[in-house]
């Protein structure tokens, strides 16, 4: 069983992490994206791994149904010209600081560990108690009720802002009249001159 | 999953996850190559709050509370940082982050 | 499942495998079963439509291969195996691969937490609910990843016409959900099923109803509202007329699918049917009690369950199968439905369809869930939640109370949203021509 989970945990952070790779270096935008959503299914299969099911199905309701689709249409709602150059100058640079904070992070990390150490996490046999959704939803109303209302006031706000940001004045449109349109507008032609 | 995988692998995972995020947000030239970046970054965030709910206190729900309100706050920024990147896009004609400099001295 | 394998395994071959090998087997097997029924409804549901929307439009149908045209379907699918597989040169190869597949596979994960009959679910997640409606979005993506990997600008339109609709329309499919969630206390699929056991009222609400399983949500006004707004959603989602605007076929080809062919082709097929398929099964499951009817509580009363270990196991068999039964007799109900919608309705246009969605639907399943949690508080609350003057009542006079209250305030949200909404259409009417006259100079 162990192994299993041990297999399972290796192909999946090589997944997370190879996509998130991916989205970072491959020239189509759309292909970036198309990495990005990979990249965020490894992680919602973490969080299974880790026993959270709330929190990865909320991963990829949200993650996967919503802000991906948002990435998408916005990828198709401009268009990129980014010519001969993916990355900025000064590429290297963020490169350097990437790795140099992955090598503070991750060697006294690898240093320190004895590693393949079990966790001990209470007496042998006995089944942990695991928070599940139904204390997720108790404390939304009553530890957590006033972040919880800030969550929903942002909400609100961002959808309010994203549409006042985006929104285009409907006189501003550029309009392609319809088939039914322009008959109409014919018709409408003919009706003033012979008004005339 | 506790007693086969210790906490730090999964941490280094996310410190990972996180560090490419970051060389996807600083070296993108596509602004949307930006976005992605700062998602992943959040991504990684919210896998380290989990592990560390699920390894250390699994009796409580804090852990997954932030992870929740961490979703929250990406779906906002992803929906208004989008809609900035389609009012860019509409009054510059472009999407790249190093064209965007009439504040340029 | 599980017990099977791990009998025959352990006890009869006396093998002594580990309990995740079990798992695992069991597991594979299920699954291999639900893969090989999907398709199997695809090919029937296919036929059914198609004779029936020949019967509402005066026509015949298929009815030359096999006894009334039933291997038809076969016949269409070897013809679709046949073809040749055509990749425009301007596509985007590996994309166009992977659009169908990611369209596909999302149906097939659904198929793990729907219940088919009693003690007959894949997977009893508790989270059921939103494990089918999370998965189920995921299909966008290969709706967007196809359109997009076509390089054809119809392909592209339908794509993005696709997904616009799905996204909007899972809002007030998961808001209709909500208020079903609310008054059950529970995400998972299975509790939902059985909190529908009672007569015309639900066992969960009056505890003394006799069990004919006939305490279908759709019999409270919160529950009725829900399943219209829902199914109406479904509608839109399954991409059914009067919502087939992604792939009209007058206007823009055939949407996504348009330069597609032979068994990537069949795929997108596969996968509209198998949704339509899955969507009309959790109309049943949520608002209609599922494998609920009359009989197969008192048969799976005397079955063997973990509740119940010393049943007769020949119970088990008959209540699967009444249960099976009823709950395929009211899916495929809700399929006729829809074919009986298409051959009714015209297509609306995109924008009359976003305005439905987004300025009546949404609002109206917004009170719906307002009037869940006032049937919540009448039925189940008492003075430990504060309040205390319900607690006298009988619980039959407190589900009248709850019945009249929500009635009342969904029909008066019915009536104001409709009069609110049709003005709107006036109002937007008018700005049109506005519009139109400024543009062109005509008064």
């Amino acid at each position: 069983m162990d192994l299993l989970i041990q297999i399972i945990f290796g192909l999946l952070s090589a997944l997370v992490i190879g996509a998130a790779m991916m989205v970072v270096t491959v020239r189509n935008v759309i292909h970036a994206a198309l990495w990005l959503i990979a990249s965020f299914f490894g992680v919602a299969a973490l969080y299974l791994l880790l026993e959270a099911e709330f929190i990865a199905v909320v991963q990829v309701l949200v993650y996967v149904g919503a802000i991906s689709i948002l990435i998408l249409f916005a990828i198709m709602l401009t268009r990129s010209n980014e010519g001969d150059r993916l990355l900025t100058k000064y590429w290297w640079a963020s490169a350097l600081i990437a790795l140099g904070l992955f090598g503070v992070a991750f060697l006294p990390t690898f240093t320190g560990t004895t590693w393949n150490m079990p966790q001990p996490t209470g007496p042998a046999g006995t089944p942990e108690v695991l928070s599940g959704v139904e204390e997720l939803g108790r404390g939304f109303v009553s530890e957590f009720v006033l972040h919880f209302e800030i969550a929903g006031v942002l909400l609100t706000v961002a959808l309010i802002g994203a549409i006042v940001i985006a929104f285009e004045e409907r006189s501003r449109r550029r309009r392609v009249l319809t088939l039914a349109e322009e008959l109409e507008l014919r018709k409408r032609r003919q009706a003033a001159e012979s008004v005339d | 999953m506790t007693r086969a995988i210790p906490l730090e692998a999964v941490l280094v995972v996310a410190a990972a996850l996180f560090c490419i995020g970051l060389f996807g947000a600083l070296s993108r030239r596509n602004l949307i190559g930006v976005l992605m970046g700062i998602e992943l970054m959040l991504n990684s965030a919210n896998i380290n709050l989990v592990a560390f709910w699920r390894y250390l206190e699994p009796r409580f729900i804090t852990g997954p509370t932030f992870a929740i309100f961490v979703i929250t706050v990406a779906a906002a920024e992803a929906a208004v940082g989008l809609a900035m990147i389609i009012a860019i896009y509409r009054s510059w004609n472009t999407v790249n982050a190093d064209s965007v400099d009439s504040l340029k001295g | 499942m599980y017990d099977v394998i791990n009998h025959l395994i352990n006890t009869v071959f006396g093998l002594g495998w580990p309990s995740w090998a079990i798992s695992l087997i069991a597991y594979l097997l299920v699954a291999t079963i639900l893969f090989l029924v999907a398709p199997f409804q695809m090919l029937f549901l296919t036929y059914f439509e198609r004779r029936a929307i020949a019967q509402m439009q005066d026509r015949i149908g298929p009815n030359r291969v096999g006894p009334q045209g039933l291997f038809q379907p076969v016949a269409d699918g070897v013809k679709m195996f046949t073809k040749e597989d055509i990749v425009p040169d301007a596509a985007d190869k590996w994309v166009h691969l992977i659009g169908p597949c990611v369209v596909v596979a999302p149906t097939m994960f659904m198929f793990a937490v729907l219940p088919w009959g009693p003690g007959m679910v894949p997977l009893d997640m508790n989270i059921g609910l939103l494990f089918f409606f999370a998965i189920s979005s995921v299909s966008a993506v290969g709706l967007m990843a196809s359109g997009w990997a076509s390089n054809n600008k119809f392909a592209l339109l339908g794509a993005m016409r696709a997904v616009a609709q799905m996204v909007s329309y899972e809002i007030p499919a998961v808001l209709s959900l909500l208020a079903i969630v609310l008054v059950t206390g529970s995400l998972s699929i299975v509790d939902l099923i059985h909190q529908q056991a009672g007569l015309f009222i639900s066992s969960a609400d009056v505890p003394g109803i006799p069990d004919l399983g006939l305490g279908w949500f759709v019999f409270t006004p919160v529950g009725f509202l829900a399943f219209i707004a829902f199914f109406i959603a479904a509608l839109a989602e399954g991409e059914r007329t009067p919502f087939d605007i992604p792939e009209a076929d007058s206007e823009i080809v055939a949407g996504y699918m348009t330069e597609y062919s032979g068994m990537k082709f069949g795929l997108f097929y596969l996968a509209q049917y198998v949704l339509n398929f899955l969507l009309c099964a959790i109309t049943a499951i949520i608002f209609f009690g599922g494998w609920q009817g009359p009989g197969v509580g008192w048969l799976y009363a005397q079955a063997i369950t973990p509740t119940n270990p010393d049943g007769n196991g020949l119970f088990n068999v008959l209540a699967g199968m009444l249960g099976v039964f009823y709950f395929l007799a009211k899916t495929y109900f809700f399929f006729f439905v829809m074919v009986w919608v298409r051959g009714a309705y015209a297509r609306l246009r995109i924008d009359q369809l976003m305005d439905f969605g987004w300025k009546f639907l949404i609002p109206l399943t917004l009170v719906n869930v307002i009037s869940a949690a006032i049937w919540v508080g009448l039925t189940k609350w008492g003075a430990a939640e504060g309040l205390a003057f319900v607690e006298g009542w009988a619980p039959l006079m407190r589900w009248g109370v709850a019945f009249v209250i929500t009635l009342l305030l969904n029909i008066a949200a019915y009536i104001f949203l409709a009069r609110v909404y049709s003005q709107a259409q006036d109002e937007r009417a008018r700005l049109d021509n506005e519009v139109l006259e400024r543009l062109t100079n005509v008064a």
